[in-house]
């Protein structure tokens, strides 16, 4: 089969980048783009939602209930409940789902996942986005729908930093747009 | 002028001197002066000159209203005109210059403009209008037109920069429990008792240093240090400096102004010039201080006169005596202090009080001194040109003066009260009201979660001002529910602290003797300006704001709208609150475009939207143009083509081989549940019930209205899954339009839409040799014969290389086509595949020019054809309109006037004369009355390689019935070009569509 080609593809130098000095070694912020992306969307009727949540919550072999704009499992593989509706499962395989109690959408090439971590990773988010990402407002596992630069995308903290699901037509413009501004803090693409 | 630098005192590091330039002088001052006070230190007084009359102006204060000392900082692109000298901080390197003044500010050839200042007066420009008198020759436009190129190009102040804005600038967001504005001491106090709670706080300074009022005062570094060092030693609280707060919003949104590198010369790489933050905060506290007022008097413009905190901060934050002899022009008791510091600093102080008499403790302060005090005066007349020598006094109370002698000073101080700062409460709707006992405005003290404490409520002495903000934060604690450490509720201050009361004193003049007072200092309005509005018949303030221009200047009214209200309410024979106030509106001080625009510039200017073969269709020499948001190859020119040659050579190739095409820019919605037929069927006005699995169908959807919304394919995959396609242009609204359906009128369906236009990439396979291409490019070529893949087919399979494809069999172009859709990351494995096979059939690549030509030729209607005014029926699709069923726009289409039979329709336009072309846009017009908006218009044109001449779709009164064999008039208004047409079928060429189902 033939490679998967991401939306950066050729776009991305990997390295150290913008501000430098001695006494910060470490870059701010590190970028990357998190590749071959695995993204089923699992949608319920109003009905079946306790039935659907077990489905995905036990696709990760887990028994929690994910409530709405939060997620369970880890950045590898995890579960985030998008819409009170719609779950997303992401690194796993989605289970059958059938018609009569929701619905199984194979999203795996319509979103990038770009990743940013590192201490300056919340200033460097809010610098693009309007959400509240203070400790107390947004925990590890929490999901959120926004925007960067009139563009929607999918925020989800997790253990490896923040994870960003932006539709792939737009993947590039918004990675320039978050590269230019992690400059200043010193930025590692990896 | 003899202003000098003190050998110590002042926030300023001696050991650092910075060299700078003004209007080409080299000259030196130190870290922490602002521009203003390096260059009194340098004894510069004429600063600038004024907007109409090119008066020479100096500096008139130390902080954000000054109105007197603006400039222009740095060169080249960089430069950026009208800069207050007193807030911006001096660097190494800084060059500045005068500006509205030739040669310069010093010697200014426009100000003869002064002697003719009877004909400057306000409201002079709209007189123009008047004509000249006294026969009004050339009234109206005749004169005007002539007058207003020379005032055009005589107004404005600084000269803006044309070249692009080389800096960046980014936009910030941030949220808190309490957003404080204001770091002196209230805005500090503040910040302490809220960050011991606990709360999450931010403290706004616009300053470059905390401490605000302290920094003028003398033996406050103690008091200040130690209300920094509480601040620094808590983590709840971020502080943010050189941040003006420019506006308030609803819900606690703030907007901020970060100036990032304005204080460098050489900013770190990366860093933006300047940060624009939006911030929501639970709760808000202002402690914007008050600024203080002028007098209005003659010549109260001159260079050597400023306000008196000004002389005081000047003294005691940058270690500068201002002057040697100097007056104070008072009417209240906090320009005594201020006399206090000059004269123990060495200077000769007089205090001019226009009270009868003051508190004890005043005249021992000034005794003390040994400065005088003379009562029931004030200032009438500055005198001296460049700068003040002398002043003219008056004696008396309640606007009746006498002149009662001069004083020779070389500066003045004027402090004649205090306007707190109530600019950003304004902002949210609030009417500050009138204290006629501390002749100010003030603001309610909390208004929805917005606190106004310190001076800024009206509050005098420095201990209120923390009084007044310890129990803001108490209160802003409760609301946010953190529950009190005390019980007490401790009232509110009443505005106030002076021992005498102050003296309302807004103008000073003696009716025998004329005089040039100033009460807005930038737009040049003086005193008899207000008058001369009021006698011309304007009552309401607005209105004289706007006749006069006053206050709408950049310092937004600050040193002189409530000297103009007061003059305003005197000629009206009002009190000051009868007569109102003026409205402050965002922002609070200037803020440069650039910051507003953040990073949206150039190429982000707005997201740009790239399909999965962007990078392929460059490699393979596309040109690009713009489709809304995406990026589409426009064509792809081949050695020297002209975009026409290669659009007519791409169409060509397509009729009479095989031409490729990205398509991924349609909007495509996954269609998913049980009812996801019913959905269909009730939005398409043609019937979906009966769509076989594995088969496309053509389909419009109505508006509520009756009016088309979009038109597109959808395709069956399973019993309940569909794939629809939509016009690119219209994808997220069909969705969200769908997504509001099922949430609001039919919740009760089992569907869920979700947009795919971002998994799947597609291709338009399209020319008799389509068939041939795909049959080479799929793994089981049998799938694609004619039987087993039919007109309207849908097939699911692989592509060579075990590529997952979507196909269906269906046509824009009217030939034989296909569109291929594979998953996006695969998209340049597709069009290699597509790509190697249609280069062996001398197939070729086409874009969106020849896409046009195609379906042009084919009378298929796109988003040029369907702009919102055009019915199904217009579009000649009527017979899509099921009558069997319901459909959203059904029975609104079927309203009288969307029914008429006139009605513009769609049909095909040929030139007359085969070789003439038209443009789109063209108004269709019967060719004996060529005029208005005609018969129909012209919505999009080609040439036609397979007719060999020009066409064109468009719409005309009563369609093909009522011109069919006639000719009319395709009127270019525009580019007065008129060219005769016939009126055809849309279907210009194969109309019975044998070529796509071969």
């Amino acid at each position: 089969m033939a490679d998967r080609i991401s939306a950066l593809d050729g776009h991305i130098t990997k390295g150290r980048f913008g501000r430098a000095s001695a006494d910060q070694e470490n870059a701010g912020v590190t970028i990357s783009l998190v590749a071959d992306l695995k993204l089923h969307q699992i949608a319920a009727w109003p009905d079946n939602i306790k039935q659907v949540g077990d489905l995905v919550s036990s696709s990760l072999k887990l028994n929690d209930l994910i409530k709405p704009c939060s997620s369970i499992g880890s950045a590898d593989m995890g579960a985030l409940r998008i819409e009170p509706l719609k779950w997303w499962i992401v690194g796993a395989d989605a289970p059958e789902i059938d018609a009569e109690i929701g619905a199984n959408l194979d999203l795996s090439h319509s979103r990038t996942r770009l990743r940013i971590a590192g201490p300056e990773a919340t200033t460097l988010l809010n610098r693009l986005l309007p959400l509240d990402l203070r400790e107390a407002s947004f925990k590890n596992g929490a999901v959120a729908s926004s925007a960067i630069h009139h563009v929607g995308i999918t925020l989800w903290r997790n253990e490896a930093g923040y994870d960003i699901f932006v539709p792939r037509g737009f993947a590039l413009s918004i990675w320039e747009l978050i590269y230019e501004s992690s400059l200043q803090f010193g930025v590692e693409v990896v | 002028m003899t202003a000098k630098r003190l050998e110590n005192g002042g926030h300023i590091d001696r050991s650092k001197a910075l060299q700078f330039t003004w209007d080409g002088r080299a000259l030196s001052g130190y870290q922490g002066d602002s521009l203003a006070s390096a260059l009194l230190a340098n004894n510069q007084s004429i600063i600038a000159r004024s907007f109409k009359y090119h008066r020479p102006r100096g500096i008139m204060s130390s902080g954000v209203e000054e109105s007197g000392a603006l400039v222009t900082i740095g060169t080249g692109a960089y430069r950026d005109p009208n800069v207050r000298a007193t807030t911006q901080s001096l660097y190494d390197g800084l060059v500045a210059t005068g500006q509205n003044a030739w040669p310069s500010v010093r010697h200014d050839f426009a100000a003869i403009n002064n002697v003719f200042g009877r004909f400057l007066a306000a409201g002079f420009y709209y007189k123009t209008f008047m004509g000249l008198p006294p026969f009004e020759l050339g009234k109206g436009t005749g004169i005007w037109m002539q007058y207003e190129k020379i005032i055009r190009k005589s107004a404005g102040m600084g000269r803006v920069e044309r070249k692009a804005d080389p800096d960046s600038y980014e936009h910030a967001h941030s949220f808190c429990d309490l957003l404080i504005v204001g770091a002196g001491p209230a805005g500090l106090s503040a910040a302490i008792a809220a960050g011991e709670l606990g709360l999450d706080v931010m403290l706004v300074e616009q300053d470059e240093l905390l401490g605000g009022d302290l920094l003028g005062q003398p033996n406050s570094d103690t008091l200040r240090n130690e209300l920094i060092a509480q601040i620094e030693s808590n983590e709840n609280i971020r502080i943010m400096l050189r941040t003006t707060a420019f506006g308030l919003y609803d819900y606690g949104t703030a907007g901020l102004v970060e100036r990032v590198t304005d204080h460098v010369l050489t900013p770190e790489p990366h860093l933006p010039r300047q940060r624009f933050w939006t911030v929501r905060a639970k709760q808000t506290i202002l402690a914007t201080g008050a600024l203080e007022r002028h007098i209005a008097f003659d010549n109260n413009d001159r260079p050597g006169i400023m306000t008196a905190t000004a002389g005081r901060n000047y003294l005691n934050r940058y270690g500068i005596l201002a002057g040697q002899e100097i007056a104070i022009a008072t009417n209240n008791d906090s320009a005594y202090a201020t006399a206090a510091d000059l004269s123990k600093a060495g200077a000769n102080v007089t205090i001019v009080d226009a009270r009868r008499e003051v508190a004890n403790s005043l005249q021992e302060i000034a005794s003390a001194q040994g400065i005088e005090i003379r009562y029931k005066s004030a200032p009438f007349s500055a005198i001296g040109r460049g700068h003040i020598k002398a002043l003219e006094l008056a004696q008396g109370s309640h606007g009746h003066w006498q002149a009662s002698g001069s004083l020779s000073c070389d500066l003045l101080l004027v402090s004649a009260g205090w306007s707190p700062v109530v600019n950003l409460i304004s902002h949210r709707g609030v009417r500050p009201s009138w204290n006629q006992e501390n002749a100010c405005f003030v603001a309610n003290q909390d208004f929805l979660g917005i606190q106004t404490v310190g001076s800024a409520s009206g509050l005098w002495q420095t201990n209120d001002c923390q009084e007044s903000a310890s129990i803001a934060v108490e209160q802003a604690a409760k609301a946010i529910g953190h529950t009190p450490n005390k019980n007490n509720t401790s009232t509110v201050l009443q505005p106030g602290g002076w021992e005498s009361p102050i003296e309302p004193l807004y103008e000073v003049k003696i009716a025998t003797k004329k005089s040039k007072s100033f009460v807005d200092f930038q737009h040049d309005v003086t005193s008899e300006d207000v008058r001369l509005a009021h006698r011309e018949g304007y009552q309401s303030v607005e209105h004289l704001k706007r006749y006069t221009t006053l206050g709408m200047a950049n310092d937004g009214g600050k040193m002189g709208n409530i000297i103009g209200l007061a003059l305003m309410s005197e000629a009206l024979g009002k009190d000051i609150p009868a007569v109102g106030t003026t409205v402050f509106r965002p922002p609070y001080t200037p803020v440069a475009i650039g910051a507003l625009t953040g990073r949206s510039v150039d190429e982000h200017f707005r997201p740009l939207r790239r399909t999965p073969m962007h990078d392929w269709n460059l490699a393979h020499g596309a040109t690009m143009t713009m489709a809304g948001l995406w990026h589409r190859p426009w064509y792809f020119a081949r050695d020297d083509e002209t975009i026409s040659e290669a659009y007519v050579r791409e169409a060509d190739t397509t009729r009479k081989s095989v031409g490729l095409c990205d398509v991924t820019s349609l909007g495509k919605i996954a269609v998913q549940g049980p009812d996801a037929t019913e959905l269909l069927n009730r939005i398409y006005t043609n019937p979906f019930a009966k769509l076989p699995i594995g088969k496309a169908r053509y389909g419009i959807m109505l508006r509520d209205d009756g009016v088309v919304m979009d038109d597109g394919t959808t395709w069956r995959l399973s019993e309940t899954e569909y794939f629809m396609t939509t016009t690119t242009v219209h994808a997220a609204k069909v969705l969200a339009f769908m997504e509001e359906l099922l949430h609001t009128r039919w919740s009760d369906l089992r569907v869920h839409v979700t947009s795919v236009s971002e998994q799947w990439a597609g291709c338009a396979v399209a020319g008799p040799k389509s068939r041939d291409v795909l049959r080479a490019c799929v793994q089981n070529p049998a799938m694609m014969s004619n039987e087993a893949f039919p007109f309207m087919g849908v097939r699911e399979g692989l592509l060579k290389g075990n590529i997952p494809c979507r196909i269906a069999r269906i046509s824009f172009s009217g030939e034989m086509a296909y569109e291929v859709y594979v998953a996006s990351d695969y998209a340049p494995a597709m069009m290699d595949l597509l790509h190697d096979q249609a280069i062996s059939f001398d197939g070729c690549l086409y874009g969106l020019e020849a896409l046009g030509t195609l379906r042009i030729e084919k009378g298929h209607v796109t988003g040029a054809e369907l702009d919102g005014r055009v019915t199904i029926d217009d579009a000649g699709l009527g017979k899509m309109a099921s009558p069997k069923k319901s459909f959203i726009g059904s029975a609104l289409r079927q309203r009288p006037e969307l029914m008429r039979t006139d009605r513009p329709q769609l049909v095909g336009f040929f030139p007359v004369n085969k070789n003439e072309i038209f443009n789109s846009g063209s108004v269709i017009c019967d060719r004996n009355q060529i005029s208005g908006m005609g018969e129909g218009w012209i919505s999009s044109v080609t040439h036609s390689p397979e007719l060999g001449h020009w066409i064109g779709l468009g719409f005309i009164s009563g369609g093909l019935e009522a011109w069919q064999g006639k000719t009319a008039v395709a009127a270019d208004p525009v580019r007065n070009k008129q060219i005769e047409v016939e009126i055809v079928s849309p279907h210009m060429i194969d109309p019975s569509g044998e070529r796509m189902h071969g």
